[in-house]
């Protein structure tokens, strides 16, 4: 206790201030005015993934080599990771706040290495029937598909209706093999309806059954029948890019000869222009604007680049004529002007600017939109749910997961009555990790390491993938780069810096202990990943 | 002698002499932030944490403030502690160097002498480190890289014995930056030397204690005098250290070390590197038949007062060559012999100031000196070498 001490000589004291007992009587938490918290936080990476993956947590579980872990833990967000671990276009890793440091953590490829250690090993049980409600989804592409996965989860009894003979809309239609192996889309998708999806194929909505039937036979029906009509500049002699891939991804490659001139700028036009290439052409592709405004993203932009497609910018398509047996297609030379609605800059005729390029084949790849025309006037009911590129054009596979989960959500929420839909998810009322909060200076820099991929001269002449697994080496050496932003990851800094030791380690945790807790702030200007905050007391 | 008792010489500059010396003690902990003419003690020490030759924590830090406060925690939970600093660094440090010296922690600071600015100088001279004279660290003043090495070790032994800091001085460039032959002891020599330390007591959280804490009037002045007790002890404590050391390495420096002082009328002292200068000096003078002899004054803080005295019993006129200026009295140095003869010898002491800003003390500085106090039998307490009035 605290108590006046007169030593009665020099030599009875000792050689420094000590005190002579534990000073545990001092309970320093009453000078407190500031209370840390450990707060869990929302990574970026984790914020701007539409499926909102809990990638953090993903990424920790492959540090543990806990991988059927975090293969369970993607799944509870996206049935799809094989997949967008191949084709997301990853604002995860955009976002990163390891980037400024030493590059991104590779983020679509660690799922993708999980998805692979799932697929190989994870078993699938049927799941028996424990709701009342039964759930037509029209569309079996990801977005119809996601929204199956987590109804008949839930109990529901679901079908999927697709009109093509084999599952898997866009995913199967537009994206080539050499990005997206069928076997690997095989078997996500048997994956998916393996908990006991009934699946109805060689279906088109409209035309072999009514939409009427489906409003009558089902309590739900979710419309995700994504967005397949080619648009078309109308100018004779052009097959459209969709209807091209599709014609390849089926097997039934047509004959494009040598020259084949590929009109568009976005995903499409560059996968034709790449499946061209594959089938042996001389594939030119031919965008009205610059490389900067193309809709394709970079990295397929590059490959293509890579490959040796020939890109051409600037030039818009005038007319087409049929000379000799081949097709003669006249370019307008175009500059940029203004900003358009799109925020991107307006092409603009250059007068006098026209010139002519020869072709055996010409793809018309412009865009898609959906075509509903199946529906009524009077179909805007509850039970209707739209989604996918059926709802917003043409988007991506990720979003077209989060339109599933969100029509999921709101069919439970109708089905079982419980009134509103689901609107807000818990993750955009969270905190999300401020780039100050994350401390990049507890970091060394390290090497990102390299994924794994064929050469462009290997590839050219197959559709074989082209980007391969990393290895459990690579993919935990990569996974230990993740600063988990936002997410405790006992790395005991709080614990050490702690000048009156009043943090301890509990449970794979920590605990304060406010009696001695000053509320200097330390731990949370220490905690390198922005977990603990400070309140101020009495709020 | 076995080869675990080989000695090797390597050339090397006494900045590197002070890592190896750091090295050779084992420190666990090194806390520095750079500073030129500094940064390579550091720089060599940290190589060898992560190349793993040295198993010490070495703390990057913001300042040298924080340098010393890293040191005192770490000290305080047992650890032998480490750091180098100069100039601005160490008038950085003046509050925690008090602190450590309070908290009677054994902690060993190299000091690269550099004068202080303004104006901006990054050159030898000795005001830096004598400015820190009453912070209660014991100051040793080197003369060679091998003596540098050799006084870190000593270092310890007499820190982690009378538990005070100590501060091991050397000259910025002279010494700092220029190499020379440099005996390594084996690692088991300078273990037999200096066993690892063992703290009286020890910050640890399962017993836990205050250190450091509010002292009233009725005790704060007993700790003083304990320091003052430390400090006195420490100068026999110091040779002790120095005859061990001879024991094992075979070398060793005194307190105070006496050259040519029988049948000299008049006693030149020095300290650093000075010194070898006058001893050439004191060669070529005696050769002419000059009565001239030579102290160098090692040990600064404690000060040795009985053995510069003794040494002064025999001569008839003292020169003391201050590489610093103690503003509105004259030199330091000069000050403490002063003080130290007094009531006991009615000598003249002149005092000299020279080689501020590292300007060279010449052989020809050190002649006219010698000179000048020849030529006098008046006392005068600061006279300027060299300088354009």
């Amino acid at each position: 206790m605290s108590q006046k001490i007169i030593f009665p000589s020099a030599s009875d004291m000792p050689s420094t201030a000590i005190s002579q007992g534990d000073m545990a009587f001092n309970k320093t938490g009453s000078w407190r005015y500031l209370r840390p918290l450990y707060v869990e936080k929302l990574a970026p990476c984790r914020q701007t993934c539409p499926a909102g993956t809990d990638l953090p947590r993903m990424i920790s579980l492959i540090t543990q080599e806990k991988f059927l872990e975090a293969y369970s833990l993607i799944r509870r967000h996206n049935p799809f990771p094989a997949v967008t671990g191949r084709v997301c276009y990853h604002p995860c890793e955009t976002h990163c706040s390891r980037a400024p440091l030493d590059g991104c953590i590779p983020v679509q490829a660690l799922e993708r290495f999980v998805s692979e250690k799932g697929l190989e090993q994870a078993t699938i049980g049927k799941v028996s029937e424990s709701q009342s409600g039964s759930v037509a989804i029209v569309g079996s592409g990801p977005a119809g598909l996601t929204c199956a996965y987590f109804l008949i989860q839930e109990g529901f009894s679901v079908t999927v209706i697709e009109a093509e003979k084999e599952l898997g809309g866009m995913l199967r239609i537009g994206i080539p093999a050499y990005r997206l192996p069928r076997k690997i889309l095989d078997q996500e998708i048997e994956s998916i309806t393996g908990f006991g999806i009934e699946t109805i194929s060689n279906c088109r909505v409209g035309e072999d059954v009514s939409f009427e039937s489906l409003k009558r036979d089902y309590d739900a029906i979710f419309v995700a029948t994504g967005a397949h009509r080619s648009r078309s500049i109308n100018l004779g002699g052009a097959v459209s890019g969709l209807g091209f891939l599709n014609a390849v991804n089926n097997g039934n490659a047509p004959e494009v000869g040598e020259k084949v001139i590929v009109i568009g700028g976005g995903n499409t036009a560059i996968d034709a222009a790449r499946v061209a290439l594959r089938l042996g052409a001389e594939p030119v592709v031919v965008y009205r604007r610059s490389r900067q405004e193309m809709p394709a993203t970079d990295e397929e932009i590059h490959a293509a680049e890579e490959e040796g497609v020939d890109l051409r910018y600037l030039a818009s398509p005038d007319s087409i004529v049929k000379k000799d047996g081949r097709l003669e297609v006249t370019f307008q030379g175009m500059k940029l002007g203004e900003m358009d609605a799109s925020g991107r800059r307006r092409p603009v005729p250059i007068p006098d600017s026209n010139f002519s390029l020869e072709a055996d084949t010409i793809i018309e790849a412009i865009g898609e939109r959906p075509d509903l025309s199946f529906l009524s006037a009077t179909d805007e009911e509850l039970s209707i749910v739209i989604g996918g590129d059926a709802r917003t054009g043409p988007s991506t596979v990720v979003n077209a997961i989060a339109s599933g989960k969100q029509a999921a959500a709101s069919i439970m929420h109708y089905l079982q009555r419980s009134g509103e839909a689901l609107t807000v998810s818990p993750l955009e009322l969270s905190e999300l990790v401020t780039p100050a909060q994350v401390k990049l200076d507890y970091f060394a820099a390290q090497e990102r390491a390299v994924i794994p991929r064929t050469a462009a001269e290997g590839r050219i002449n197959n559709f074989k993938e082209i980007i391969e697994t990393f290895s459990e080496a690579q993919a935990v050496q990569e996974a230990g780069r993740c600063i988990s932003c936002g997410v405790c990851n006992n790395c005991d800094s709080c614990w050490l810096f702690c000048p009156e030791s009043a943090i301890t380690r509990v449970n794979g945790g920590y605990q304060i202990n406010l009696d001695y807790c000053k509320g200097c702030g330390i731990c949370a200007q220490e905690c390198p990943r922005g977990v603990v905050s400070l309140i101020e007391e009495g709020i | 002698m076995s080869t675990a008792f080989a000695v090797d010489t390597h050339v090397v500059t006494g900045n590197h002499a002070v890592s190896h010396g750091a090295r050779l003690a084992r420190v666990q902990v090194i806390s520095a932030y750079p500073i030129t003419p500094q940064t390579q003690v550091v720089e060599l020490l940290s190589k060898m944490c992560e190349e793993g030759e040295l198993d010490a924590r070495f703390l990057k830090v913001e300042s040298e403030h924080s340098a010393m406060a890293a040191l005192i925690g770490a000290s305080a939970a047992g650890a032998r502690a480490f750091t180098a600093t100069s100039s601005h660094g160490l008038a950085l440090m003046h509050e925690m160097l008090h602190w450590a010296a309070g908290a009677r922690l054994p902690i060993v600071l190299a000091n690269i002498n550099r004068s202080m600015g303004t104006p901006w100088s990054v050159w030898t001279d000795q005001n830096d480190s004598l400015s820190q004279r009453d912070t209660g660290f014991m100051q040793v003043y080197c003369e060679s890289n091998q003596e540098v090495l050799d006084s870190v070790l000593q270092a310890y032994k007499v820190a982690e014995t009378v538990h005070l800091p100590v501060m091991i001085v050397l000259d910025a460039f002279v010494l700092s930056h220029t190499a020379e032959p440099v005996e390594f002891p084996s690692q088991r020599m300078a273990d037999r030397y200096l066993p690892p330390y063992q703290p009286r007591f020890r910050l640890d959280t399962s017993t836990p204690a205050a250190f450091g804490g509010l002292t009233t009037p009725e005790n704060y002045m007993e700790l003083r005098f304990k320091l003052q007790k430390a400090m006195e002890r420490a100068v026999n404590e110091f040779q002790v250290a120095d005859e061990q050391f001879n024991q094992i390495f075979g070398r060793k420096y005194g307190l105070v070390e006496p050259y040519r002082v029988d049948g000299a009328d008049l006693l030149l002292i020095t300290s650093s590197t000075a010194t070898s200068t006058a001893r050439d000096v004191i060669d070529a003078l005696r050769s002419e038949g000059r009565k001239v002899g030579l102290l160098k004054i090692r040990l600064f803080r404690p000060f040795p007062s009985d053995l510069v005295r003794q040494v002064i019993a025999k001569v008839k006129k003292v020169a003391v060559i201050d590489r610093n200026i103690g503003f509105g009295v004259g030199g330091i140095f000069a000050q403490e012999v002063r003080a130290a003869l007094y009531g006991y010898a009615q000598i003249p002491v002149f005092g000299f100031v020279a080689g501020l800003g590292g300007r060279d003390i010449t052989p020809t500085v050190i002649r006219k000196i010698v000179d000048y106090a020849d030529s006098r039998t008046e006392q005068e307490n600061l006279v300027w070498m060299g300088v354009r009035e």
